[in-house]
């Protein structure tokens, strides 16, 4: 079926349908590894059931360590503690309180609680406003030490070092495990794939990649990590609560930081980012260690290491990418031009209504004895300032002058050190940044800020998480967008490159999507500093057309750090210079040109063009 | 045509192609900086002038062609050996050391510490911020200030060869007008080749003896920038 065949009419129907095939492929290659689990305990013998099974519960851990360390960039050692949060919330209730099926529900139940629970606090601890990556790497192995600590000094009651043992548990046959639980592990694996792939999971590569930008665009990463954190910990709290049913032991290694390295190992092995790997490399590692310490009993782990050594090194990637490739290559060609339809990022961009902004001439952003220093380093001092919709301010200045700084005060409540700030009359105190953007505000950094691995679209996308909610299991096939984003794409035909990854775009390339991104965040007031930079003369006019635009046609308020007073003179309706770190001056673009200050302090005879 | 190896030319590029993964950004590009010459490259955005320069300087990988500095062909080097050459690159994206102090990222230029204490003087008068701010961190700077820096840095190094990527983006009007005569100053004194990528046209022909203009991976017009249309023919360029 070509799709240039169809009428227009149906062409609609046919995006739904190519929108549905990722899913429909999902959904059958998990029926066939379901029924793959079904068929498999006909096959296999006792010993290799019990290592598998053991195994799958493992490759659901493993799942979850890829989805934060390979997916979200957050490495992490402390996935064994939920684990270990789950299997011992199974193992206490079926000790101390006996078994029924009543029971059982009211230990799954435990062990999700548990495993979120924790997953809240040790969240909240690693991801509060301002720490970093390596700090929550550490909490994550910090917390696996106290679980053991805790489970070993819990007496008979968790059974300390010797944990828990000969407790009555669900009496499925082997047989009967083995489905159970490779249907639940193919059901998660799907899930998980799907998900990363959605518009919604698309964030956390966004998280990975830029998370200061992530901020700016409205994105409380914060307490996305956290609860992205609570919902892993919940799987791995089940997959605890199931291998404790299953195997009737539980130790502390479990919750501990040994098991929680072995993971990560897992993933890396089987390739990470690619969810199925690790999910193969725990399964194929536990079943190959299971027989190699029974053959080699002592050197099998140095086995294991040089194995690992020697992927790390060779296949820094993992197992997975380079044999998928190799599985690949042979109908690639032959399926080509169906599959590249489906896989690659084809939005098609719509224009979004937007809404009229409020009357033109109110104050939109409104400063008020604001300062800044650094230590005894006065960098800002006494600024009062109010600049109005339909307003496009330049604020120009000597190199040093105190231009980004006084950005940064605007846009981020805790960069002040005096003063008030109000966005479109909201007092913005010590709101964090992604705060301030829902007040109304956008902002475009100096120097390029845009997600890396992520294509054009995929970056527009998140530009609009704040506004359009995103899927959590599918890919969008329309990107709305609003009218001025759209006009900086077309002006810099970056609408052309819609899937590229933004690292191979070129620097002013990069600078053009940053604007279009924070364009289509809708804000009322946009602070741009040297939006034109790295751009040809050409994309330069187009820009100052759209942003002339911006003011007269959407009533937005533009403030603008720039250099090209060519440029200034032609599109600001004000100009306001800033001079060791005071505003020395404010005025039309005639006053303040032709002024003396300007002339002596800034100005240069070639000019720019 | 021009001759790889002749030590007259400061940078050869013969037939050079290269780009990531699929993508092929140059395409069998010739340009030669002759010794003691600036020449300037524009072009527009993602035409690949700075894939030009990471190519020359050893950071990217050449698909075809050869690459010559000086009469040596350096094609197979990498960076570090061909910045052992007295060749420097002011890269766009901010290179500067960001935990060192402003002295210590300028030290980093220089072979001996007495030949920086010589050369300082010069900076001071380029860019008199430095002078009284030596002990500041880099990375504290103003995004402009550390643009003069990247500019000092490779001054004090007494480069034969300078590759310079967008060095005026985001310096206010009068400084630019300061880097133009240091560059041109650097030239004259030192012989220093010089291959600066602009988007700033006046500022190139201001400072530049020759330009060229990429597009799509090739160089499609070359001249001097005495001639009396070159900044029409080159706005031209830009325009289509």
């Amino acid at each position: 079926m070509t799709e240039s065949a169809l009428p227009p009419a149906a062409a609609l129907t046919s995006t739904d349908v190519r929108a549905m095939r990722p899913l429909r492929r999902v959904v059958g290659v998990a029926a066939a590894c379901a029924g793959v689990a079904l068929i498999a305990p006909w096959l296999l013998d006792t010993y290799t059931l019990n290592i598998l099974i053991r195994a799958i519960f493992f490759a659901m851990l493993a799942l979850t360590v890829d989805v934060l360390w390979g997916y979200t960039g957050f490495l992490t050692f402390g996935q064994s503690a939920f684990f270990g949060a789950g299997a011992y919330a199974a193992a206490l209730v079926f000790t101390h309180l006996g078994f029924s099926p009543g029971l059982a529900w009211l230990a799954l139940g435990a062990a999700l609680l548990a495993a979120a629970a924790i997953a809240v606090v040790t969240g909240w601890l690693s991801f509060y406003h301002g720490s970093t990556a390596l700090y929550a790497s550490v909490i994550s192995l910090v917390l696996p030490i106290v679980m053991t600590q805790l489970l070993f000094s819990g007496g008979t009651f968790t059974g300390s070092s010797s944990g828990l043992t000969g407790y009555t548990a669900p009496d499925f046959s082997l047989e009967a495990w083995f489905r159970i639980a490779g249907c639940v592990l193919v059901l998660l694996t799907a899930g998980a794939w799907l998900f990363v792939r959605s518009d919604g999971g698309r964030v956390l590569a966004a998280i990975r990649d830029n998370e200061t930008r992530c901020a700016y665009l409205g994105i409380d990463t914060a307490r996305l990590k956290i609860v992205l954190l609570v919902g892993t910990a919940a799987i791995a709290g089940l997959a605890g609560f199931g291998y404790a049913s299953f195997s009737g032991v539980v130790a502390p290694e479990l919750a501990g930081f040994v098991f929680g390295t072995e993971v990560i190992i897992w993933v890396a092995l089987g390739g990470r980012g690619t969810l199925v790997g690790p999910v193969l490399g725990a399964l194929l590692i536990e079943w190959g260690s299971a027989y190699l310490s029974g053959s080699l009993p002592f050197i099998w782990k140095l086995f294991l290491g040089v194995a690992f050594v020697l992927v790390i090194v060779l296949l820094p990637q993992g197992l997975l990418p380079p044999l998928a490739r190799l599985l690949r290559r042979p109908w690639a060609r032959r399926q080509s031009g169906t599959d590249a339809a489906g896989t690659a990022d084809t939005a098609v961009l719509v224009e979004s209504p937007v809404r009229a902004a409020a009357d033109r001439g109110t104050p939109v952003i409104e400063l008020a004895g604001v300062a800044k220093h650094f230590g005894s380093l006065q960098v800002l001092s006494g600024i009062d300032f109010v600049a109005y919709r339909g307003e496009l301010v330049s604020l120009i200045g000597p190199n040093g002058a105190g231009k980004t700084t006084l950005m940064r005060c605007m846009s981020d409540g805790a960069e002040r050190s005096a003063g008030t700030v109000r966005i479109d009359g909201h007092d913005i105190a010590h709101a964090p940044p992604h705060a301030c953007v829902r007040f109304g505000l956008g902002r475009k950094f100096q120097t390029a800020n845009v997600f890396e691995t992520l294509t054009v679209a995929e970056c527009l996308r998140m530009a609009r998480v704040r506004i359009d909610t995103p899927s959590l299991w599918r890919r969008s096939t329309t990107l709305a967008l609003p009218p001025h984003a759209l006009a900086v794409l077309k002006a810099t035909e970056l609408d052309r490159k819609l899937h590229v990854e933004a690292q191979h775009l070129s620097h002013g390339e990069q600078q053009a999507l940053e604007l279009a991104m924070v364009l289509a965040l809708e804000p009322q007031v946009v602070l741009l500093d040297e939006p034109t930079a790295g751009l040809s003369l050409d994309e330069r006019s187009r820009i100052g057309a759209v942003f002339t635009d911006l003011c007269v046609r959407f009533n937005l308020c533009l403030l603008l750090v720039e250099h090209d007073l060519d440029f200034v003179r032609e599109i600001s309706t004000r100009i306001v210079v800033l001079h060791q770190g005071r505003l020395a001056l404010s005025g039309t673009v005639q006053e303040v040109v032709a002024s003396e200050l300007v002339q002596t302090i800034y100005a240069g005879s070639a000019g720019h063009d | 045509m021009t001759e790889l190896l002749v030590r007259e030319a400061a940078l050869v590029l013969e037939g050079v192609s290269a780009g990531y993964g699929e993508s092929m950004v140059l395409r069998g590009l010739r340009l030669t900086v002759p010794a003691g010459s600036v020449v300037a490259l524009l072009g527009k955005n993602g035409m690949g002038k700075t894939t030009l320069l990471k190519a020359a300087m050893g950071f990217l990988p050449k698909r075809e062609g050869r690459v010559a500095m000086a009469g040596v062909d350096i094609t197979l080097f990498p960076a570090h050996r061909i910045a052992r050459r007295a060749v420097s690159y002011t890269s766009q994206e901010q290179a500067l050391f960001a935990d060192l102090s402003i002295k210590d990222n300028l030290r980093l230029g220089v072979a001996r510490d007495a030949l920086l204490d010589e050369r300082l003087a010069a900076i001071y008068a380029i860019f008199p911020f430095i002078e009284g701010r030596l002990a500041q961190r880099a990375g504290t700077l103003s995004g402009g200030e550390q643009k003069m820096l990247l500019v000092a840095r490779a001054l004090v190094a007494r480069p034969s060869l300078m590759l310079v990527d967008e060095i005026t983006e985001g310096l206010q009007p009068s400084v630019v007008d300061k880097v133009g005569a240091a560059l041109r100053h650097e030239r004259d004194r030192n012989g220093t080749a010089m291959l600066l990528v602009e988007q700033n046209v006046g500022f190139a022909l201001a400072v530049a003896d020759r330009f060229a203009v990429l597009k799509r991976g090739e160089i499609v017009l070359e001249g001097d920038t005495h001639d009396p249309g070159a900044a029409e023919a080159i706005r031209a360029q830009l325009r289509v």
